[in-house]
């Protein structure tokens, strides 16, 4: 359950969903490298539209669901159309009854959560057409030439995190129903209610990790493992030439 | 029924544990278990099964005696042990490792470096083998007890061990539950693995064993056939089942 | 296999828990006053305290990273670079110094209720001392009102946090680095 609200993957079969997802996290870095150098509205409105675009037919994920989920940003977004708005000097705006809110301030507060609103939406495609497996098998692989970092024990920690947040999340909504079953609710005091809730849940789940920890033992656990296959198609080339072109174009047509 | 003919598979010395605030666990164990056989330890709560269990496979590390794999100590090559003799927890909910059914099952056999057509040729064999096959894509926090305890064993036969010691199976199932894992255990047994079944529900299983051992207070107090022993059983907390006078080939759940 | 390795691998285990505590904690929030009490920095201060410096840091810097990859791991189910170079992002490289700090300075044999206390002291004010800076940069404001919005409602919070947290580490930690040492050890040869 904890996954479904917390993870936006929406298995699908599209063009996306199917890419090599070394490719896939290579054209969403340049999405978002391209969203924070463009300058011109009609720029933004060509990303804007593209991004839409991929999102329904490229992806096949469900646009509303995903702009409902941006709520959770509205007050990123709004904080940082007032601040801009406040901040930047520049002519008032004739007529807006109140004081120190500039044109120039409102302009650069637009388009600074325009950016953010797309970035947001790369974000939400990349990883509702990415397993969290996939994800990590990714994450992986990049990190592999890098020296010194363990990348297999990286890997293996994602994969342990997703596995506790489901737990955690049970724990603690079993906790609370017993708790609320006792009434615990009525106290005021937040330092016993804060106690109530960790000091079970680090007990349940440290437990909980101990036989974890056996278990892998039991059944070899080793850094030195089988990697994951990745395999990249000519679409995926395809895909990413297309990408560098059409990112290339916009920075083009921005200056 | 027993099979003195065949080899001594696993072995152990005056096996001993005290854990760190004294409660001595087990008490000098000797144990020897011939390939091929079908072995059922069975005891009161607290009587020291798993401490044993845990011991075979070199998960803990005794105080006093040893434990032997054909003939070797297993401390010598603790991995190659842990690969020959499979271990199913009696808690089945943390011995998940994977976001997935297929992850999961694929978590032996990727930490033994097979390769990865390898791996997925035994996730697709022993989730049929237990019958997960069409859940291969889910969450294993969402299975049901029953097809958990399916899953562990399933990840324990990916590793193709030749022993496979079970605790508790069957604790939390239903009716067609034990009937599946016990489906499992006498299939495992007749294509030729060593089974160590830790239970004290003797009337669901005890007519396929070849050998019943019973632990009291950390000692073996009991060790032959079914049927010299089973009417003993009752002195140490092990239920004897469906009465003095019914044969134990009668006690199973099978047909 | 030796030590080592089997000791590594049960901090592997313990770190993703705390990462996993660290991204729930996001999600749940104790009612005091008009400022509800988060939970996540909570959970940090308690990785530095269990895992130690390295450790408690690897823990804390998975969340942020995991958070950067786009998962929605941030409190209040955020994600992204758009929130870790946001306004609120020095918090979360302050979560990285907080869990290195307590881990810095508590971690000891014998835990001791006011190192502890000094620890979580301490990397609190690193903490803010991350976000509040960063806060006033990104979004152009004075020093005043910087602390005003980013410092001021969160101090009753952060000490009922402090309390708590070395409350359980004085009841728990004991246990929990026995259990940590006394399974570590593999079985090595007793033959030869
Ligand atoms: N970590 C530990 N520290 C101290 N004592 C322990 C520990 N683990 C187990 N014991 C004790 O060792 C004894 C044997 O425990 P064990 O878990 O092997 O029992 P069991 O036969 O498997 O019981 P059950 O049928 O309940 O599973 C018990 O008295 C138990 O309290
Ligand atoms: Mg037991």
């Amino acid at each position: 359950m904890a996954q479904i609200v917390l993870f936006h993957y929406f298995p699908r079969n599209s063009i996306l969903h199917k890419m090599d997802g070394r490719v896939k996290l290579i054209c969403m870095i340049l999405f978002s490298v391209a969203i924070s150098l463009v300058q011109s509205i009609p720029s933004f409105i060509i990303l804007t539209a593209s991004l839409i675009l991929i999102t329904l037919l490229a992806a096949r994920l469900p646009l509303i669901t995903l702009l409902k989920d941006m709520k959770y940003f509205s007050f990123l977004i709004l904080i940082i159309l007032l601040v801009n708005s406040f901040v930047i000097p520049g002519r008032p705006i004739p007529g807006f009854p109140l004081p120190g809110v500039t044109v120039e301030g409102v302009m650069t507060g637009l388009i600074a959560s325009w950016r953010l609103v797309l970035i947001i939406m790369v974000c939400a495609v990349m990883t509702g057409t990415t397993s969290l497996i996939t994800l990590k098998n990714v994450v992986e692989w990049y990190l592999r030439p890098i020296p010194l970092v363990p990348e297999t024990r990286i890997a293996t920690m994602i994969n342990l995190t997703f596995v506790f947040i489901p737990v955690i999340f049970d724990t603690v909504s079993e906790m609370l129903s017993a708790q609320k079953a006792r009434c615990v609710e009525g106290r005021r005091n937040p330092l016993k209610r804060i106690m109530f809730i960790a000091f079970p849940l680090l007990v349940q789940t440290f437990r909980r990790t101990e036989e974890l920890i056996l278990a892998m033992e039991a059944r070899c656990y080793s850094d030195d493992r089988t990697r994951a296959v990745f395999a990249t198609t000519a679409k995926d080339w395809l895909i990413l030439a297309f990408t560098v072109l059409f990112l290339a174009f916009i920075l083009f047509y921005s200056f | 029924m027993s099979k003195p003919n065949m080899p001594i598979i696993l072995e152990t010395q005056n096996l001993t544990h005290v854990f760190p605030d004294g409660t001595v666990a087990i008490k000098d164990i000797n144990l020897q278990i011939h390939a091929g056989e079908f072995v059922i330890v069975a005891g009161a709560n607290g009587s020291g099964k798993t401490v044993l269990l845990r011991h075979l496979n070199g998960l803990i590390r005794p105080t006093k005696g040893k434990v032997l794999l054909e003939g070797e100590p297993i401390s010598k090559n603790i991995i190659a042990a842990r690969k020959q003799i499979g271990l199913i927890f009696q808690d089945s909910d943390s011995q998940i490792v994977g976001q997935t059914v297929a992850e999961d099952v694929a978590f032996g056999p990727e930490n033994l470096r097979l390769p990865p057509e390898e791996v997925n040729r035994r996730v697709k064999t022993y989730l049929e083998v237990v019958g997960l096959s069409k859940l291969a894509q889910q969450s294993p926090h969402v299975l049901s007890g029953g097809e958990k305890r399916k899953l562990a064993v399933a990840g324990v036969l990916a590793m193709q061990p030749k022993i496979i010691m079970f605790d508790e199976p069957f604790t939390g199932l239903d009716y067609p539950g034990v009937v599946q894992v016990l489906r499992q255990l006498v299939s495992l047994h007749q294509s030729g693995h060593t089974i160590i079944l830790v239970t004290h529900e003797l009337e669901k299983v005890l007519a396929h064993a070849d050998r019943l051992i019973i632990i009291y207070r950390g000692k073996i107090v009991e060790d032959g056939t079914p049927e010299e022993i089973i009417g003993r059983s009752e002195q140490y907390g092990v239920r004897m089942p469906l009465g003095e006078n019914e044969r134990v080939d009668a006690m199973t759940w099978l047909k | 296999m030796g030590e080592s390795t089997a000791l590594n691998l049960r901090l592997t285990v313990f770190a993703a828990l705390f990462t996993a505590l660290i991204i729930i904690g996001g999600y749940l929030s104790i009612p005091l006053g008009a400022v509800p009490i988060a939970l996540a920095d909570f959970f940090v201060m308690l990785a530095g305290l269990f895992l130690g410096k390295k450790w408690g840091l690897a823990s804390a810097a998975l969340y942020v990273f995991l958070g950067a990859l786009g998962l929605p791991v941030y409190a209040g189910g955020k994600a992204g670079l758009a929130v870790l170079f946001g306004p609120t992002g020095g918090f979360l490289f302050g979560y990285m110094a907080l869990a290195f700090v307590v881990g810095l300075i508590a971690s000891q044999k014998k835990p001791s209720v006011l190192r502890n206390l000094t620890a979580l002291i301490a990397g609190n004010i690193l903490l803010y001392a991350f976000g509040i800076p960063w806060l006033k940069t990104v979004l152009n404001l004075s020093w005043e009102a910087a602390l005003t919005a980013g410092l001021t409602p969160f101090i009753p919070g952060a000490f009922i946090k402090i309390i708590v947290a070395a409350a359980i580490a004085q009841a728990l930690l004991p246990r929990f680095n026995k259990s940590i040492a006394d399974n570590a050890e593999q079985p090595e040869d007793e033959e030869q």
